[in-house]
């Protein structure tokens, strides 16, 4: 990439490392259990913004392996799966905007795909990226996290998190969100990437801005970075991944296609992390 | 011993006055005069389908939000079949410009909690499912069905939508949703497509699973153990169970066999409970998804040979 790229990105970081994050983090009694203790944390990211993020901790000697899941794109995020709680430290973080994280800036559905895309700069999901970032810090600074064992799951933001905080041993990412969003926009007409068309349509002198900041966020510049081990989901027909993206990722790089079947999909993405962590896998369908 | 979801039993006391709670509950709604606003969203609109924001009031004064879709380019007088999309407990609204290619008016609901729908009630999201649970006139879903009963109303009364043409579609709290609003306004909806329907069996589910929304009853009781009487009598008033037998219109129904968040012993128990026309589609080794990949062609198939889209085969 270019040296613009790395200076964007080295100014997020810079700026991120300029404040401290001062988490609050409070035991929750509905979230434990004898098996796990549960809290609520509230944290600073970018623009003196007070995030949030549940994390739950085994009970037992730890340190445990880690596990920090990245919002999802929507308003809502659910707390840490049951599962989850018994075998990880797992930090379930929301960006600005979100539930929870939503004072003072609410993000609209639609509406957040596209805020601020002019630029790179402007664009809000430099911030968005910066609060995942702010999460693999708390997350990777925990006593109770056992530093060879973390792992990060989510879109393909967690490519972007792994490349900018090497923490992680293993990442799974389930689907694409940034990732070639700008052609793969021609080919749905499903929200957010709809919103990019929305937005060509309506102001057709926005497209080479809109292409040029979503080069900046796109996967396929971080994939060098990463060094942790990468499970990608792969639709059941064709792929969302491009080759730049795959070979900056080398032989790092796992696929794993689904099968639309998603309860069996879903038990093997589990045993593929607990696997790299080193946990039993548990499917949560129980018999 | 593994679980047998077809077999299982799943029961749910109907409360003595159950009818009088929702008739009085849908008095309380009728006596809001609904005040429908349409505003065109130019950038969100295609060359093939007008995209509008829709308002109205519901139960309590509040108003509600929805994306509106409807076809391009065609004359006024028009009349179009419709459907009303009930979005998931963390979906976001839909807007179904896809159906409206095929003809259709779509209103993509956000019922009250949801964003553009949460000025005044906003119970927080994960939180919804126990907000104000103790009581049946307070509960959070109290107002939220009315709001989907009410959207029904709304819909068939729009400029350009047929109103003897009017289904629902909508999978997990959109399959639940669905069999309530065909139970409360049998005269008005004329077909339901609902997958993994949720808030069936709502206080038996959270012993079958830890996921979210159920698993926020058994935080709820791990705090307050005593509330669990209450829980269960406000949970009879809301319980899919108890309205399936009120559903007339034709009804698909389509299950994952293993699906964590709403168990599929609830869903065979709602269908079981179903007098109208009905299917059932089961799909092995799917979780809440419930076979999406190959079900959603079936679904439009269902929905067009009851509500007629114009240019469709059906």
């Amino acid at each position: 990439m270019t040296d613009g790229f790395e200076k964007f990105w080295s100014d997020v970081d810079e700026e991120l490392g300029g404040f401290p994050a001062r988490p609050v983090i409070e035991r929750v009694p509905a979230k434990s259990t004898s098996d796990f203790t549960g809290y609520e944390v509230r944290l600073s990211g970018l623009g003196s913004y007070r995030l949030f993020g549940y994390f739950s901790v085994p009970t037992g000697d730890g340190p445990f392996p880690g596990l920090l899941e990245l919002p999802r794109h929507g308003s809502v995020n659910h707390a840490p799966h049951y599962n989850d709680r018994l075998r990880y430290v797992v930090f379930t973080a929301m960006h600005r905007g979100q539930r929870l994280a939503d004072s003072p800036f609410s993000a609209a559905y639609p509406g957040l795909f596209t805020s601020g895309i002019e630029s790179p700069e402007t664009w809000v999901y430099r911030s968005v990226v910066a609060d995942c970032l702010r999460a693999a810090e708390f997350l990777a600074g925990r006593a109770e996290c056992d530093p060879a064992r973390i792992g990060v799951t989510g879109d393909d933001l967690a490519l972007v998190t792994a490349a900018r905080r090497p923490v992680f041993s293993a990442a799974r990412v389930t689907s694409a969100l940034l990732h070639d969003a700008f052609r793969g926009r021609l080919h749905t007409g499903e929200y957010p990437w709809e919103e990019l068309n929305d937005l060509i349509r309506e102001f057709p002198s926005a497209e080479s801005g809109v292409e040029r900041t979503l080069r900046v966020f796109d996967p396929a510049g971080f994939a060098a970075d990463v060094r942790a081990d990468v499970l990608l989901a792969l639709p059941p027909t064709g792929s969302r991944w491009r080759d730049d993206l795959l070979a900056g990722l080398g032989n790092r790089a796992h696929a794993y296609r689904m099968t639309g079947e998603d309860a069996a999909d879903a038990a093997e993405l589990d045993g593929w992390l607990a696997g790299r962590l080193g946990v039993r896998p548990l499917r949560k369908f129980s018999q | 011993m593994a679980r047998d979801p077809e077999s299982a039993t799943v029961e749910v006391d109907l409360p003595a006055d159950f009818d009088e709670f929702w008739a009085e509950t849908l008095r309380l709604t009728d006596e809001v005069p609904p005040d429908p606003e349409l505003v065109s969203v130019p950038r969100m609109s295609t060359p093939a389908v007008d995209v509008f924001e829709l308002r109205y009031t519901s139960y309590d004064q509040m108003r509600i939000a929805a994306w509106l879709t409807m076809p391009a380019g065609h004359p006024p007088g028009t009349a179009f079949p419709a459907v009303l999309h009930v979005p998931g407990y963390i979906s976001e609204p839909s807007v179904l410009k896809s159906w409206s290619e095929r003809g259709y008016v779509t209103v993509g609901l956000a019922p009250r909690g949801k964003l553009r729908s949460n000025g005044r009630f906003n119970p927080g999201y994960p939180g919804l499912l126990t907000h104000n649970m103790v009581d049946r006139f307070t509960y959070g879903y109290r107002g939220f069905y009315a709001d989907v009963v009410r959207a029904v109303d709304v819909l068939a009364t729009l400029p350009g939508v047929d109103p003897d043409r009017v289904g629902i579609w909508g999978s997990s709290q959109g399959g639940g949703l669905g069999i309530v609003a065909a139970a409360l306004r049998p005269e008005v909806v004329r077909c339901v497509a609902a997958g993994a329907p949720y808030l069936c069996g709502i206080m038996a589910s959270p012993g079958w699973t830890h996921s979210y929304p159920y698993e926020e009853i058994n935080e709820y009781l791990r705090v307050h153990p005593e509330h669990e009487r209450l829980l269960t009598e406000t949970a009879s008033y809301f319980d899919g169970l108890n309205f399936a037998p009120k559903v007339r219109a034709p009804i698909f129904v389509y299950l994952g066999m293993e699906d964590d968040v709403c168990p599929p012993e609830t869903g065979f128990a709602v269908y079981r409970l179903l007098e109208s026309e009905k299917e059932l589609h089961t799909y092995p080794r799917c979780g809440h998804d419930s076979g999406l990949r190959w079900v959603i062609p079936l679904v439009e198939k269902f929905v067009d040979s009851h509500l007629h889209p114009e240019g469709v085969g059906a």
